[in-house]
């Protein structure tokens, strides 16, 4: 990709804030804390004698908001602070839509479809991750890569996976 | 002598044909990946977790050590050869290893930094079997406050000495423990966080988490990046033997290398990376020539490579003892512990002394096997650093896919671990270092365990940590090593320290 990461100034400056590292981590841990707090609503928090299921786990998204927000304000304060690049449109994020969507279609086919259709769609959307592929070098490798797990899970560990579609 | 009978029970468990076998595949497999720049220890290790199921706990744990002190002796070739580190123990040697075989003396480089790891990992086996036993007899006469506060001090300690923001490390750590809670409270019986999916009833599993945050992530974050140009040195490599003034000026560093790697590896968060960067700093300031440092000065290569390897090895102390994991990888072998059935902490070493004997003999074998493997497949080794990353990637795709599948035979595993993924991509691009968090993640349940039974024994009382004297010392040395740290000028230096090179 030709678009650079540098640290150009962003039209509206709350997306520069935005574009901060700590800000971003910092939104997350919040993020975390209040999603855990509203998940745990309604776990018995009990005593500190007799701890409920939810003691400890309360006690820990509290500890984390508020870290959350020290990371945060961190970023905030700092005046030059190291930026996450320009987003620059999904392309930029296509290597994670693509390991993360090899690995989804992977577990979604291996019980149904068998271990041969499942490795080829693992590795054939997952090759789409790097930029310069070769299709026939890909072919190669998924071929001698299938051939490889059948050896060593199906022959050599016994796992019980199919090899072929169930019907 | 006590000490000799364990350590023949040991060398008997390790000679044994298996268990050598073992032993040569973790090693072959950790100079592989040592070697191959873009995949590290933490990722191999938690790939093949899933495969250890079908092993005998022994075996399964000397291959994963030798996979994790292999790594330190394959790191090195790559940055003497190629001047990338293979890993990140490794950083420091590409400075001064890199200039040495440019100068023509990659053999001579390349043999001092395996012999200094030999040495090293001989004396680092005899630290463990001396200080182990009088440590885990310590651990025994603990009770549950006790526990409790050295799991607080041992959290403490590995974020503060590793590198990054302390805060948002230590937000890692809250995150890792709550992740850890996953699944059925023992106690109680209430189910917390399983979003309805069967597979967390039983908790998150630990591999699961592992692969997806260590392997995927950093399959997605090399391919992010553009791929660095890899030049390979390729004049031959002459003569292996380093001169009569290299042993010279080399045998001191790698006395002082193993010496303050053995120290560091002990402490919570130190271990292989830290050990070489300190040794290097040390090599540097007790020159009488500091002036060669950078242009090939072979001390600069024999003390941090004696260093991470006596790191890595000491870094199985606290973890055999205490059940304490002082680094991501000590992690992992806890979390392979666990999954054989074995409760990890000082009971080990008196249940199930093969075991315990046995995988530390193991670690001299093994040193003793990566010599010998080593100097002589050099040239293997450079051949394979031309397999391009391309071709890579997808094999590391797949065992982490094949391998999250087989740890329950569960397709939503294999969700679970993309989910994860995506996280350790996140933790990598906002710099939030996810080792933390694998802590927390082991340490949770364990901490809650014994926070309930300290506060069930004092009737809810907290003050009880304070009361008893070994958990308040502990606590102390924990809040101490929090105040350093966030004094200024001791965080510069922290700092710069990591940042040497």
């Amino acid at each position: 990709m030709s678009s650079q990461d540098g640290n150009a100034a962003t039209a509206s400056p709350l997306l520069g804030l935005l574009r901060r590292k700590n800000v971003l981590a910092g939104l997350f841990f919040i993020g975390v804390a209040v999603f855990g707090l509203w998940l745990s609503r309604n776990y018995s928090i009990g005593t500190a004698t007799r701890m409920g299921t939810g003691y400890v786990p309360r006690l820990l998204l509290w500890l984390l908001l508020v870290l959350g927000g020290g990371v945060l304000v961190q970023g905030l304060r700092a005046a030059r602070e190291d930026m996450f690049p320009q987003p620059g449109g999904i392309l930029r994020f296509w290597p994670l839509v693509a390991v993360t969507l090899a690995m989804v279609a992977f577990g979604l086919a291996l019980e149904r479809l068998g271990l041969v259709i499942a490795v080829a769609l693992l590795l054939g959307i997952g090759s789409l991750a790097e930029r310069n592929l070769r299709l026939w070098e890909t072919v190669a490798a998924t071929v001698l890569l299938i051939l490889l797990s059948w050896l060593i899970f199906i022959l050599g560990l016994g796992l019980a996976i199919p090899l072929w579609p169930v019907w | 002598m006590e000490l000799l009978d364990n350590l023949y029970i040991g060398l008997g468990v390790a000679l044994q044909p298996m268990n050598l076998l073992f032993a040569l595949i973790g090693c072959l497999i950790g100079t592989l990946i040592g070697v191959l720049p873009g995949i590290g220890p933490i990722a191999t290790i938690a790939m093949l977790l899933p495969l250890t199921f079908h092993v005998e706990p022994t075996a399964g744990l000397i291959m994963l050590a030798g996979i994790f002190y292999g790594a330190q002796y394959g790191g090195s070739t790559t940055a003497i050869l190629v001047n990338l580190p293979g890993e990140t123990s490794s950083v420091v040697t590409c400075i001064d290893g890199h200039q040495m075989a440019r100068q023509g003396r990659a053999g001579a480089a390349l043999a001092i930094a395996a012999l200094g790891s030999f040495f090293a990992g001989t004396v680092a086996t005899m630290v463990i079997v001396l200080f182990a036993p009088p440590l885990a007899k310590i651990g025994a006469s603990f009770g549950a406050p006790e526990y409790f506060s050295l799991m607080v001090l041992g959290l403490i300690a590995a974020v503060v000495l590793a590198h990054g923001s302390v805060l948002k490390a230590i937000a890692m750590i809250v995150l890792g423990l709550l992740l850890g809670l996953v699944g059925t409270d023992g106690n109680s019986g209430g189910t917390r966080f399983t979003f309805g999916i069967n597979e967390l009833t039983d908790g998150l599993d630990f591999a699961v988490m592992a692969i997806g945050v260590f392997g995927l992530g950093e399959i997605i974050s090399n391919l992010m990046q553009p791929s660095a140009e890899r030049s390979v040195l390729t004049q031959k490599i002459t003569s292996l033997w380093p001169t009569r003034d290299d042993f010279r000026r080399a045998w001191p560093a790698v006395l002082r290398g193993t010496a303050l790697g053995s120290i560091l590896g002990i402490l919570p968060g130190g271990g292989a990376a830290l050990s070489s960067f300190a040794a290097y700093v040390l090599e540097k300031k007790v020159s009488k020539t500091p002036s060669q440092f950078g242009k090939g000065a072979v001390e600069g290569v024999a003390g941090p490579e004696s260093a991470n390897n006596a790191g890595a090895q000491t870094s199985f102390i606290p973890m055999l003892t205490l059940g304490l994991p002082g680094n991501a990888v000590m992690a992992l072998m806890i979390g392979a512990m666990t999954i054989h059935g074995i409760q990890p902490g000082p009971q080990v070493m008196t249940e199930r002394p093969a075991l315990f004997w046995g995988m530390i003999a193991s670690m001299w074998v093994g040193n003793l096997m990566l010599v010998i493997i080593n100097l002589p497949l050099i040239g293997v080794w450079v051949q394979l650093l031309k397999l391009p990353y391309r071709f890579l990637y997808l094999c590391i795709l797949l065992f982490c896919a094949i391998g999250v599948y087989t740890i329950s035979n569960s397709a939503s595993a294999v969700m679970i671990a993309a989910f994860f993924g995506v996280f350790g991509y996140m933790f990598a691009r906002l710099e939030c270092e996810p080792a933390p968090m694998v802590l927390g993640f082991v340490l949770g349940p364990l901490m809650e365990e014994n926070l309930r039974k300290a506060m069930t024994v004092s009737s809810g009382d907290p003050m009880i940590f304070f009361q008893r004297p070994i958990s308040l010392v502990l606590l102390i040395l924990a809040t101490v090593l929090l105040i350093i740290v966030a004094m200024p000028n001791i965080r510069s230096k922290r700092e710069e320290a990591f940042q040497e090179g």
